[in-house]
């Protein structure tokens, strides 16, 4: 009688642990538009509405718990706040003098043609779920293909880029965040212009590298570093030019390259209402991105990560 | 001993399961404590496999593993693996030994986290996901280990009672009853 309880405890155990090493293999090996990919797409659509509804009903417990974790590190961030207001009020007074130079020459040269977000069709949703790990940063949002979210359209908030939609269902969408193993983003420091592709430190969502840049790129601390409009890979999502990302933290030397450390400006671990970046097809950015991904790479690029160019003009 | 597996208990695990995950992903995971966030799932592994044991624990775990896994769209069968292999553990623990120590949710959700975290990081290292091996990493899972014992506590206490009802016989009032009938300690005897 033990031996046979023994016997069909151990089976349970190998059988489970078989089944799940079956479930990750065929799930690893197959394309994103495989079975297994689909089954998860198809819960989506099944889960998104009751995830919708859960969001909504305990975003009151949330707001109080986010409250309180606010308070106590407000004093701080106003602290911090105020001696980045006098900085900017500084450069604001400087910057407005070369701007207007600026729009002068542009108008001269008949370069005024630029590219707004409003041209990228932004669908504003609702963050609805997300994930705990460590290792994925994922969130859900309530709107999908019905609203002409597409996979890897950008996604921003007010503080500046959030991410990129991984996969999109009819009623809802998941998001990658810029804090994701899967996400790298072509980005440029601000001051300097110096391009690289920014990744997120694995184990550490608060901070990000961008990575490749020249060795003698200055990086001066607190500096922002934005999307640069181009594309590291034909995979990858067109984001917008001139999108803050994050600001420089420190700087790592390397051999070759010079990597920066970035700190994300949007509050990843608090998003609430997003906005998806939803070329429509035919318009101005989908074909622009249209003709990036057909250029092979490192055409037309000038840094040393051999990104295709794909640049918009200037956004914001 | 192993709780058989009854319509009642299977049901009441499913709506624990359910109600949890979705508690996880609307608002747990959305308010960070000490920069991590609570993860309700492998301390759910550990309470199952600690109420119902090794059988039940290791299906449990493989539920809540692709549950969790689809919901979330991380790789199929990462979380399943991790969490049968802890509710399997959890579960032959209280066949083994029994415990019946206060302090056993918290050291049990404890442990159960940390195996959960370092299984999940060895896993994902394995399939050839590109990250160092930092001291940040190290600092995420022992942190994730401190809130998630700090929860523990609650969340042993609602997943007990939301199962009582079905399991068999409470290890604890087994205990009582045979200190009672074996005498010395049943102030019936006394009397």
């Amino acid at each position: 009688m033990y031996d046979k309880t023994v016997r069909r405890r151990r089976a349970v155990l190998a059988l489970l642990v078989v089944l799940s090493l079956i479930l990750l293999t065929a799930y690893f090996g197959e394309a994103p538009g495989g079975r297994l990919h689909s089954v998860q797409r198809g819960f989506l659509t099944v889960i998104s509405p009751i995830q919708d509804g859960a969001n909504k009903a305990l975003k009151p417990v949330r707001d109080l718990v986010g409250w309180i974790g606010d308070t106590v590190h407000a004093k701080g961030e106003r602290d911090q706040l105020r001696k980045q207001v006098e900085k900017l009020r500084r450069e604001v007074i400087a910057e407005r003098a070369e701007k207007q130079a600026y729009a002068e020459l542009r108008t001269l040269y008949g370069l005024d043609h630029r590219l707004s977000i409003s041209d990228y069709r932004p669908v504003t949703a609702t963050v609805i779920a997300k994930s705990p790990n460590l290792w994925y940063s994922i969130v859900t949002i309530d709107r999908g293909e019905a609203d002409g979210i597409h996979v890897n359209d950008p996604v921003i908030n007010a503080e500046g880029l959030v991410g990129k939609v991984t996969l999109a269902a009819a009623d809802g969408a998941y998001v990658s965040l810029i804090t994701d193993s899967s996400v790298g983003i072509s980005a440029r420091i601000g001051t300097s212009g110096a391009a690289g592709i920014l990744q997120p430190k694995v184990g550490d969502p608060s901070d990000l590298l961008l990575q490749y840049l020249p060795s003698n790129t200055p990086a001066p601390k607190g500096a922002l570093v934005v999307t640069s409009g181009t594309l590291s890979s034909r995979d990858d999502s067109l984001y917008p030019p001139d999108i803050p990302i994050g600001e420089v933290t420190s700087v790592n030397s390397e051999s070759a390259f010079r990597s920066v450390n970035v700190h994300p400006l949007a509050n990843l671990h608090n998003l609430d209402v997003v906005q998806v970046l939803t070329a429509t097809r035919h318009s101005t950015p989908a074909n622009l991105a249209r003709l990036a991904r057909s250029l092979p790479p490192g055409v037309g690029a000038n840094s040393p990560t051999g990104e295709t160019l794909a640049s918009v003009g200037g956004g914001g | 001993m192993t709780a058989p597996l009854t319509p009642g208990l299977a049901a009441r695990i499913a709506a624990i399961v359910g109600f949890a995950v979705l508690i996880q992903i609307s608002v747990v995971s959305e308010v960070p404590v000490f920069g991590v966030n609570v993860d309700l799932s492998p301390l759910l592994v550990v309470f199952i496999g600690l109420l119902c044991g090794a059988v039940m624990g290791a299906a449990a775990g493989f539920a809540i593993g692709l549950l969790v896994d689809l919901t979330l769209l991380q790789t199929l069968g990462v979380s399943s693996l991790i969490f049968t292999v802890v509710g399997y553990w959890a579960g032959r623990l209280r066949e083994v030994r029994d415990p019946q120590a206060a302090l056993t949710p918290l050291l049990v959700g404890a442990a159960g986290t940390v195996i959960a975290s370092s299984g999940y990081s060895l896993v994902e290292f394995l399939l050839g996901v590109d990250a160092p091996v930092s001291l940040q990493l190290l600092r995420q899972i022992v942190l994730g280990m401190v809130v998630n014992a700090i929860v523990a506590p609650a969340v042993w206490a609602l997943v007990r009672r939301a199962l009582q009802g079905s399991l068999p016989e409470d290890p604890r009032r087994r205990r009582r009853r045979r200190a009672y009938t074996t005498g010395g300690l049943s102030p019936l005897s006394r009397a």
